[in-house]
C-alpha cells in the first residue's frame, strides 16, 4: 500500500519541478497547499504588508513579468475586469515607484465599455499623470504597440485591451508577447473584453466577475449599513494548475492598494453605526391592519374535482 | 464649348483662346480636343512646384499656369543663371512639359519676358530695353485697362515709358504705374512662397538613384549628422523634420516627423523616419528610385542641455518620449493620449485625453515658467470608465426623487441592491447657460455586484418634461 503513495509523492514532486521550470510566477502546485491551509489570522500575523489576497491566485505573489490574461464573458461585467486589471497595474506602479501605465485599447472596446476616467483612476490608486492611452486602429497595430511598449522600462505595466477573440491574435502572437515580456522583465496584462476561453501562451488566464461588495468601514470599526464599500471581484483561475471552479472573492482596498480575501459574501454587520441609515426591518409583532373576518365563508371553493385514476402498470 | 487652352501648334494654324469648338473643327477637322480639368491642372502645377524645390525653397504659384522661383543666392549652386535656366527648361522638356522661362531682377519683368518675349536671362541694365518692345498686356494689367490703352494707340510698353506719369495715373489708375515700376524693378514686389522656408536643410544629389528603405535611412542618418552641426551652432534642436524624396520621374514625396522635445541626435531622427517609412510604406512608390534626398528642419526650438545623473533615473522619461515619438510617427498624433486635468466638477470636463506631444510640450513649458499644473480636485468616488456621451436608461423608482429600484440599460434589466447618493452636480452656467438642468448622481450596485454610475438630469416638477436618467460610467 505504501508504493502508490510514494509514487504519488514523486509525481507531485515532478509536477512541481515542471511547474517551476515553466512559470515560476504563475499559479502552480506549490500554491495549492498554502491555499488550502489558508488562515486569515495567521497570515496577517506573519507579515501584514506583504500579505494580500493575490496569494490565493499567484503562489509567489504578483508576477513581475510575463503575460497575464484577464477575461470576461460579458461587456456589462467589464467594470470588474477593468477594476481588477487596474488594481494590478496600481500595485505594479507602487512597486516600481516611477512607473507609468500604458493602456492600449481599440476604439471599439473603448466605445463599448467606456473611456478611462482620470479622477476615477486617481481614486483607485493610479497616478493620472503617469497614465497613457493608446488608440490603435487595428488589432495588428495594437500588437505592434504592445510589443514596442514592452521594451520600455518606463512602463511598470502595459494593459492591452482586446474585444472578443480576433483571429489575428492567436497562440503565436501571445507566445511572442509572452517571450518578449519575459525577456524585458515587464508585465503585460491582456484584458479580453467579452471574449471566449482560448488557448494562449499567457502565464495564466483569470476570469474576473463582479461580486457583491462589503460596506463602507467607519472609524470606530463598524460599517455603514447600506453603503457601497470597497469593490469586490470573483476571480476564477481558468488556465492554471489550480483546478478551482469556484473562484476566490477578492476585495480591493484603494487606500492600502492591497487585495484582501473575503471568504464569503459579506453580510450586513450586526453592530452598525448608530448614525447609519438602518435597513428596514419587519417590526417584532406584526398585526394585520384590518380586523380578522369572522363567521364568513372562507373564500371560493376549489374549481373542478380531483379524479383518482387507476395507474396502469 | 470653347477653347480654354491650346498649344503652340494650334496657335500656328490660327486657333485662338475663346474660339468655339465647332469653328475650330471647321478650321482643322483633325483637331484633338480634350475637356478642361482645372483640378488636374492645378495638381500638376503643384507637383511641378514641388519638383522645382530642388532649385530653391522659395517657389510661388502664379495663377494657374506659372511658377515664380526666387533664386537669390541659389544660382551659383547650379552653375550660374544661364545654366540654371537651361537645365530647368530642358529637364522640364524631358518630363514632357513645355515651358518658357526668364531670369531677371524683378518678378514683373520675368513674367513679361517669359510670356511675351523670347525668355532668357535679362540683366538689370538692359531691363528697359527688353521691356520696351513688349505689348501692354505684358504688364499683367486687367483686361479693360489693356483694351483702353490699345484704343488710345499705346500698343507697346515702350510707348508708355516716355509719357508723363501724372496724366497716365489720372487716366488709367494707379495700377498701371505700379505694374510698370514693378517690371522695371523700381517698386518691390514680394512673391508668396507656397511652403515655409526650412530653418536648416541638407541634401544629397545622387548619381545613381536609390530605392530601398535602408539606403534612404542611411542617407537620412548622414544628412541628420550634417544638420547636427548647424543646430548646435544655433543652440537649437528640431521639433519638426521633413524628409524630401525627389523621384527620378519628377514626383516629390514629403515625409514629416515630429518630436516630443527638441532633438538633434542623428540616431533618434533616423529612428523616427524608420517608423514613418514603415507607416507610409504603401504610399511611397519608389519607382525607378530617388535622385535627391533632402532633410529639412521645419521647426526648431532652443535645446536644453541636461546633465545626466549617475543613476539611470533620468533615462526613463527619455525612453518614454522616444516611445511616444515612435508611436506618433507611425500611427499619427492622435494615437497616443495623455490625461489633462481641469478644474471642473462635471466629469466630462474634469479630465481630457489630449495628444501626448502636446502634454510633453506643456510639461516642458511648466518646467520653464514654474507655473503650477492643475491637480485633480479631491472628489468622491468616480467611475473607472466613462461613457461619452452618457447612455440613456429606463428606470423605476419607488418615490420619484429617490434612487431607482431597477433600471434597463442596453436592453437588459438590472435590479439595484444598494445605492449611494445623490451627489448633485450643478451645470456650469458660465459655459452651458442658465437653463441647463443639474444632475443628481447615484452610485448603485446591482444584485450581482456590478456597479454603475447613474444620474438624473433635472429635478421633478421644475422642468416641463420629466427628468431623464442616464448611465454615465461603470465603477469597479
Amino acid at each position: 500500500m505504501a508504493t502508490p503513495a510514494l509514487a504519488r509523492e514523486r509525481l507531485v514532486a515532478l509536477r512541481e519541478a515542471v511547474a517551476r521550470i515553466e512559470n515560476a510566477d504563475g499559479p502552480g502546485l506549490s500554491g495549492r497547499k498554502s491555499r488550502w491551509q489558508w488562515d486569515a489570522q495567521e497570515a496577517a500575523r506573519n507579515d501584514p504588508p506583504a500579505t494580500d489576497g493575490l496569494d490565493a491566485i499567484f503562489a509567489a505573489g504578483l508576477p513581475a513579468c510575463g503575460l497575464v490574461e484577464i477575461r470576461n464573458a460579458q461587456t456589462r461585467d467589464m467594470g470588474a475586469a477593468t477594476g481588477f486589471t487596474l488594481a494590478v497595474a496600481a500595485m505594479r506602479q507602487e512597486i516600481a515607484k516611477t512607473g507609468a501605465t500604458l493602456w492600449i485599447s481599440q476604439a471599439m472596446a473603448l466605445s463599448e465599455a467606456g473611456m478611462p476616467h482620470a479622477p476615477g483612476l486617481k481614486n483607485y490608486g493610479l497616478d493620472p499623470a503617469r497614465f497613457f492611452l493608446a488608440r490603435p486602429r487595428t488589432v495588428q497595430d495594437a500588437l505592434w504597440m504592445a510589443e514596442a511598449a514592452l521594451g520600455i522600462s518606463a512602463f511598470s505595466a502595459v494593459i492591452l485591451e482586446i474585444r472578443g477573440n480576433p483571429a489575428c491574435f492567436g497562440l503565436t502572437e501571445s507566445r511572442r508577447l509572452q517571450l518578449r515580456a519575459k525577456a524585458n522583465g515587464s508585465l503585460l496584462l491582456l484584458l479580453r473584453q467579452a471574449g471566449e476561453e482560448e488557448a494562449s501562451s499567457a502565464l495564466c488566464r483569470l476570469r474576473v466577475e463582479p461580486a457583491p461588495s462589503g460596506e463602507r468601514p467607519l472609524p470606530d470599526g463598524s460599517t455603514l449599513a447600506g453603503s457601497l464599500g470597497n469593490p469586490a471581484f470573483l476571480v476564477t483561475p481558468e488556465k492554471s494548475k489550480i483546478a478551482d471552479a469556484v473562484g476566490t472573492v477578492l476585495e480591493w482596498n484603494t487606500d492600502d492598494r492591497r487585495f484582501r480575501r473575503t471568504e464569503t459574501c459579506p453580510e450586513p454587520h450586526p453592530e452598525s453605526h448608530p448614525a447609519a441609515q438602518q435597513p428596514q426591518r419587519q417590526p417584532e409583532d406584526t398585526l394585520p391592519l384590518v380586523s380578522l373576518s369572522s363567521r364568513r365563508q372562507g373564500g371560493p371553493g376549489p374549481l373542478g374535482t380531483v379524479v383518482a385514476l387507476q395507474r396502469t402498470p | 464649348m470653347r477653347i480654354s487652352r491650346l498649344d503652340r501648334e494650334a496657335e500656328r494654324i490660327g486657333l485662338r483662346k475663346g474660339h468655339g469648338v465647332t469653328e475650330a473643327r471647321a478650321i482643322c477637322p483633325s483637331l484633338d480636343i480634350l475637356p478642361a480639368e482645372p483640378a488636374a491642372d492645378r495638381a500638376l502645377l503643384e507637383a511641378l512646384a514641388d519638383w522645382c524645390d530642388r532649385y530653391t525653397p522659395l517657389v510661388a504659384l502664379d495663377g494657374d499656369d506659372g511658377l515664380y522661383l526666387d533664386i537669390t543666392g541659389c544660382a551659383h549652386l547650379h552653375g550660374g543663371e544661364r545654366a540654371l535656366l537651361d537645365g530647368l527648361l530642358s529637364s522640364l522638356f524631358a518630363l514632357g512639359v513645355e515651358a518658357r522661362g526668364a531670369i531677371s531682377s524683378s518678378p514683373g519683368l520675368s513674367w513679361a519676358v517669359s510670356h511675351f518675349g523670347e525668355g532668357g536671362v535679362i540683366d538689370a541694365d538692359v531691363a528697359e530695353a527688353a521691356l520696351a518692345p513688349l505689348p501692354t498686356p505684358a504688364l499683367r494689367l486687367p483686361k479693360d485697362t489693356a483694351e483702353m490703352l490699345g484704343r488710345v494707340g499705346l500698343k507697346a510698353i515702350g510707348d508708355l515709358l516716355p509719357l508723363p506719369r501724372a496724366p497716365l495715373a489720372r487716366r488709367f489708375g494707379p495700377l498701371l504705374l505700379l505694374r510698370l515700376d514693378q517690371a522695371l524693378g523700381l517698386e518691390d514686389e514680394p512673391i508668396s512662397p507656397r511652403l515655409p522656408v526650412p530653418v536648416l536643410s541638407a541634401e544629397r544629389r545622387l548619381f545613381d538613384p536609390v530605392s530601398s528603405a535602408d539606403d534612404i535611412l542611411a542617407l537620412s542618418a548622414h544628412l541628420a549628422g550634417s544638420l547636427k552641426e548647424g543646430l548646435e551652432r544655433r543652440g537649437e534642436g528640431g521639433r519638426l523634420f521633413a524628409l524630401l524624396l525627389f523621384r527620378v520621374d519628377g514626383r516629390v514625396f514629403r515625409i514629416h516627423a515630429a518630436t516630443s522635445a527638441p532633438q538633434r541626435d542623428p540616431d533618434r531622427i533616423t529612428l523616427l523616419f524608420r517608423e514613418r517609412l514603415a507607416a507610409v510604406h504603401d504610399g511611397l512608390d519608389a519607382g525607378y528610385g530617388f535622385e535627391i534626398v533632402r532633410l529639412c528642419v521645419l521647426t526648431a526650438e532652443p535645446f536644453e542641455t541636461v546633465q545626466e545623473g549617475f543613476a539611470d533615473g533620468t533615462g526613463d522619461s527619455c525612453s518614454l518620449s522616444a516611445f511616444a515619438e515612435r508611436i506618433v510617427a507611425r500611427f499619427g498624433p492622435d494615437s497616443l493620449l495623455a490625461v489633462t486635468l481641469a478644474e471642473s466638477h462635471l466629469p466630462e470636463r474634469a479630465a481630457r485625453l489630449a495628444p501626448i506631444l502636446d502634454r510633453l510640450e506643456s510639461e516642458r513649458a511648466v518646467g520653464r515658467n514654474g507655473a503650477a499644473a492643475v491637480t485633480a480636485t479631491a472628489c468622491m468616488d468616480r467611475p473607472l470608465r466613462l461613457f461619452t456621451p452618457p447612455e440613456p436608461v429606463e428606470t423605476m423608482a419607488g418615490v420619484p426623487e429617490d434612487a431607482p429600484k431597477s433600471f434597463r440599460w442596453r436592453r437588459s434589466l438590472y435590479r439595484i441592491a444598494r445605492t449611494e447618493g445623490p451627489e448633485r452636480i450643478a451645470a456650469e452656467w458660465w459655459i452651458d447657460g442658465e437653463n441647463q438642468p443639474s444632475r443628481d448622481y447615484f452610485r448603485v450596485e446591482d444584485e450581482a455586484g456590478r456597479r454603475f454610475w447613474l444620474f438624473r438630469e433635472g429635478i421633478y416638477g421644475e422642468q416641463p418634461h420629466l427628468p431623464r436618467w442616464f448611465i454615465h460610467g461603470i465603477l469597479a
